[in-house]
């Protein structure tokens, strides 16, 4: 090991070390919200709805967490890994940022240099990311009492299929053939059975195993 | 309703989200003069590192202010504070309305429903979604060092014939949002029959933004107005929601 690489190791060494510091106390901090929220009005969260909430979310999310870690990390070193997965947006922000970076001072992944430039990167995102938002909550709340009339209630009671209405078209066009028979035993299951309709979060199991199930069976026969 | 909405606002939780966010700002600085430090001693150009700094944060402009755009559309419901919190902090606006309509379900209410909210069912759905997204951030704590010291000890595959085929994880996250998102368009086109409360307005927005993520996906795709793409999720759920309301006071 030459000094270079010596000096490096250490200098990773030392970015676990705060970096593990770091995330635990976030963690612990961004669990304290609720709780803290919940003293200070005098609620406490309802234990068997967070446990049969977090049992439906754990089932989608911890598996995209896993394969997100494993696929993203490699690209983002040390440093950019515990900054990205902390601040957020890894998908359709950090990654593009830190290809973007790598591309303008030309390094590749797996370099100390890449690693650099990776930290840098995600730092530098995460904080103007902060900043702009900051400056728009700012913004935002003198426009309170606008965005709370009641002839905005509409808007915010369907913000939900706002979001999947935009996100469905993104998703079933990339991925027709995986997309239409969920859709329509979906669709069936709700119109027969409306009770189903209050029940989204048990629908997401079958669906998405649905989907799984297919796409699983189109990438062995290589049509995707 | 104004209860909720003045409680999910006070200024004391401002500060809270303030501070969770003020610590992890300073993590970043703390990373970032690191870094730069350790660069500037490896022999990299403070040139090229000062560019990095330039590029990153001009390149996250746009994308910030899609997220922005995303607080306005979360803040209705679950308040400016968390909304500003679960937004700035490992999350993302699709994960973090799913999640909150799944918690608001488990808990008894139809949906994310202002109507609907109390500050009890808050602090639950705040909960739920705060637990549901920190599989990645536990997966940094406990495995990030083995798994990137074997990453980099692999000798790595070139491209050409020795290259393996990429595996079915990509898609599998694909499939798992194609699921999800059958699932709601399925309850929305459910709600539109006598027996779903003939309740046409989820499956009216729904339209709208799909057919807002169509343009935007044309003028990126095939005019190649890259920019729109950074905008194109919260902008077509925002013209979506304006639909919503246009329609409400038309009828």
């Amino acid at each position: 090991m030459n000094e270079k690489e010596l000096f490096f190791k250490e200098f990773n060494d030392g970015l676990h070390k705060i970096g593990r510091i770091t995330l635990v106390l976030a963690v612990a901090m961004l669990i304290a919200v609720p709780f803290v929220i919940g003293t200070l009005t005098g609620f406490s969260p309802d234990l068997g709805g967070f446990i049969k909430g977090f049992a439906n979310v754990g089932l989608i999310y911890i598996p995209v967490a896993i394969v997100e870690f494993l696929v993203y990390t490699p690209m983002l070193g040390v440093g950019g890994s515990y900054l990205s997965f902390i601040t957020g947006n890894v998908t359709n922000m950090k990654i593009p940022c830190v290809m973007n970076s790598a591309d303008i001072a030309g390094t590749t992944s797996g370099t100390p240099e890449h690693e650099i430039i990776s930290t840098i990167s995600v730092a530098t995102s995460a904080v103007t990311t902060t900043l702009v938002i900051v400056a728009g909550v700012i913004l935002l709340v003198p426009l309170q009492p606008i965005l709370q009339t009641p002839e905005l209630l509409p808007a915010f009671n369907n913000v939900v299929p706002a979001l999947f209405g935009a996100l469905g078209l993104k998703y079933f066009a990339k991925s027709p053939q995986i997309a239409v028979i969920p859709l329509v035993l979906m669709s069936a299951l709700c119109i027969f059975v409306p009770s189903m309709i209050s029940q989204t979060s048990i629908l997401l199991i079958p669906s998405g195993g649905l989907a799984l199930l297919i796409g699983f069976v189109l990438f062995k026969k290589g049509k995707i | 309703m104004e209860q909720y909405l003045a409680g999910v606002n006070s200024l004391t939780f401002y500060a809270i989200v303030a501070v969770v966010l003020g610590f992890i700002t300073v993590m970043c600085f703390v990373f970032l003069i690191k870094s730069y430090k350790a660069g500037v001693a490896i022999g990299m150009d403070p040139k090229v590192l000062k560019k990095t700094i330039m590029a990153s944060a001009t390149f996250t402009l746009l994308p910030s202010i899609s997220i922005l755009l995303g607080v306005i559309a979360l803040s209705g419901t679950l308040g400016v504070p968390f909304s500003w919190l679960r937004l700035s902090v490992i999350g993302a606006l699709q994960y973090e309305l799913n999640v909150a309509e799944i918690a608001a379900q488990n808990i008894g209410l139809s949906g994310l429903n202002l109507s609907e909210l109390d500050m009890g069912a808050f602090v639950t759905i705040a909960l739920v979604m705060t637990m549901g997204i920190l599989g990645g951030v536990f997966c940094c704590i406990f495995f990030l060092k083995k798994y990137l010291s074997k990453i980099q000890a692999k000798p790595k595959k070139t491209d050409g014939a020795g290259a393996s085929k990429p595996g079915f994880g990509a898609h599998a996250t694909t499939a798992m949002f194609v699921g999800l998102c059958a699932a709601y368009i399925g309850s929305y086109i459910g709600q539109v029959m006598p027996g779903g409360g003939s309740n046409y307005m989820p499956l009216f927005v729904a339209i709208v933004a799909a057919l807002c993520m169509a343009v935007f996906e044309f003028l990126v795709q095939k005019k190649k107005m890259l920019v729109l793409e950074n905008f194109s999720l919260a902008a077509s759920m925002l013209i979506a929601m304006a639909a919503a309301v246009i329609v409400n006071l038309a009828i």
